[in-house]
């Protein structure tokens, strides 16, 4: 820990980012702390001052505007798991939330702001969110921009983090007869997935695949959105045929695995695999589920 | 920098918080973790010091009611919020909160480095569900590591806590 460091506790948004703008390079954000503090403790981050905005209350909530959940950058994954809203309407992000490793600790001071700014392949809730099809949006002195997670993943000039403030995400309310599942293969609990996969399917009448959407964590660098190899499954009955057509797309999809404690790069591919398939499997079989009931 | 701007930036922190009940307050670096203010500044010392990365939860504390773990919060982000660490448990007159008396009873420990987190992890718990099953026990445990046990005394501290028979696990 250095103990030079500086503080600033903004008031309000509008100060933060003009704060921001204000401040050269070395600035962090800082909220729940989950992300950066280790590398404090260690000395492996040395901030000039550290921006906390933990206290911006109007970062923080759950509501439903324009048929999107509008969720606060600062909204902690407890309270994400257990919102009547998000359960309702995209389970598959309330169920990313409970699987997020750490324990209860890490799920109550966690915010899905810091989850998505840290941008860590092993990290649980920007795959969902990219199944999901869900946007971001920050503030800079400019004022405030949103654009869709997918294209800020990509883009390495965000400044997030430092001089933009995401300030909250934007989930698309999921269709009701869709399907979704979040599979995540982990050894224990509490720890860091060795693969994960988000998915959700919807089906037609006859219970062939109508559409399909998968996104691969964990397993390289960023995200992998296999949805568009997955197209040529699209007519297909699920099963175990097109259970090993999903798992052979979702290796075939992973050039660069990473490897490191969760496993190395062999086995990361071959676990896309496995994760791929189960979680298309289950989604599936969801909207069957849902399509029954739904046909009374 | 704008006047306006620069008076935001402080060179320390004065954090403001109820501990225990107490109103407590001190002048401390930014860059403070949450645990070091707790162990350092206020002696509190049940609070231990596993990893100072966040996997252990040997550093649990409360929140507001909520357990956090306290090496990876920043000092500064708890200004005005009720922190309970371990020695916020027990009554003034040294009875034992039923949690600590049911793992005293049910040696759920060994060395005991972990206990105060698994204590204050289990309060929330019972808290939320009176009546957890092992897998949900288990579940909300997952962020307190224990490397002496093999969690099968501290499940039935656990569950003597929320006053069901204790039981042979079935795993």
């Amino acid at each position: 820990m250095s103990l030079r460091v500086q503080y600033a506790r903004p008031r309000n948004l509008g100060q933060a980012a003009e704060l921001l703008g204000a401040l050269g390079s070395g600035v962090m954000i800082i909220a729940g702390g989950q992300e950066l503090m280790p590398y404090i403790n260690y000395g492996k981050l040395d901030p000039s001052v550290l921006v906390d905005i933990s206290a911006l209350n109007e970062l923080r909530g759950i509501e439903s505007i324009d048929g999107m959940i509008s969720i606060g950058a600062l909204t902690v994954h407890r309270d994400i798991q257990s919102d009547p809203l998000v359960n309702e309407s995209a389970p598959l992000l309330a169920d990313a939330a409970v699987q997020i490793g750490g324990g209860w600790q890490v799920q109550n001071q966690g915010t899905i702001g810091g989850n998505i700014v840290c941008m860590h392949p092993l990290y649980d809730i920007v795959p969902p969110l990219l199944v999901l099809g869900a946007e971001v949006e920050m503030q800079n002195t400019d004022g405030a921009h949103r654009t869709p997670l997918a294209a800020l993943i990509d883009d390495s000039s965000h400044q997030l983090g430092t001089s933009a403030v995401l300030t909250r995400v934007l989930v698309p309310e999921a269709p009701a007869t869709a399907g979704w599942a979040y599979e995540k293969l982990k050894l224990t609990d509490g720890s860091y997935g060795s693969a994960n996969a988000a998915a959700m399917v919807a089906l037609d009448s006859g219970g062939k695949i109508q559409s399909m959407r998968l996104v691969l964590g964990a397993v390289t660098e960023k995200p992998l959105d296999v949805s568009n190899s997955l197209e040529k499954l699209h007519g297909r009955m699920p099963g175990a045929e097109f259970g090993a057509a999903v798992e052979a797309a979702c290796i075939a999809a992973v050039k660069q695995p990473l490897s490191d404690q969760q496993g190395n790069a062999e086995y990361r591919q071959a676990m896309a695999g496995v994760v791929g398939r189960r979680a298309a499997a289950a989604a599936a079989q969801r909207a069957a589920k849902i399509g029954n009931a739904h046909g009374g | 920098m704008a006047a306006d701007m620069q008076e935001l930036l402080e060179d320390s922190v004065l954090l403001q918080c109820r501990v225990n009940g107490q109103p407590r307050d001190a002048e401390i670096h930014s860059a403070t973790s949450l645990l070091d203010f707790l162990r350092d500044e206020l002696r509190l010392t049940g609070t231990h010091m596993g990893c100072m990365t966040g996997h252990c939860g040997a550093c649990t504390v409360m929140v507001n009611g909520r357990v956090i773990k306290s090496c990876i919060t920043l000092a500064a982000t708890v200004q005005r919020k009720k922190i309970t660490t371990i020695e916020g448990l027990a009554g003034e007159d040294g009875k034992l909160h039923p949690v600590q008396q049911a793992f005293w009873d049910e040696s759920g420990l060994q060395c005991a480095y972990c206990s105060p987190g698994m204590v204050l992890t289990t309060v929330e718990l019972l808290e939320l569900n009176p009546k957890p099953t092992d897998a949900e026990i288990r579940l909300a445990l997952s962020g307190n590591l224990c490397r002496c046990t093999g969690y099968q005394s501290i499940v039935r501290a656990v569950r003597a806590s929320a006053g069901m028979q204790t039981k042979e696990s079935e795993d």
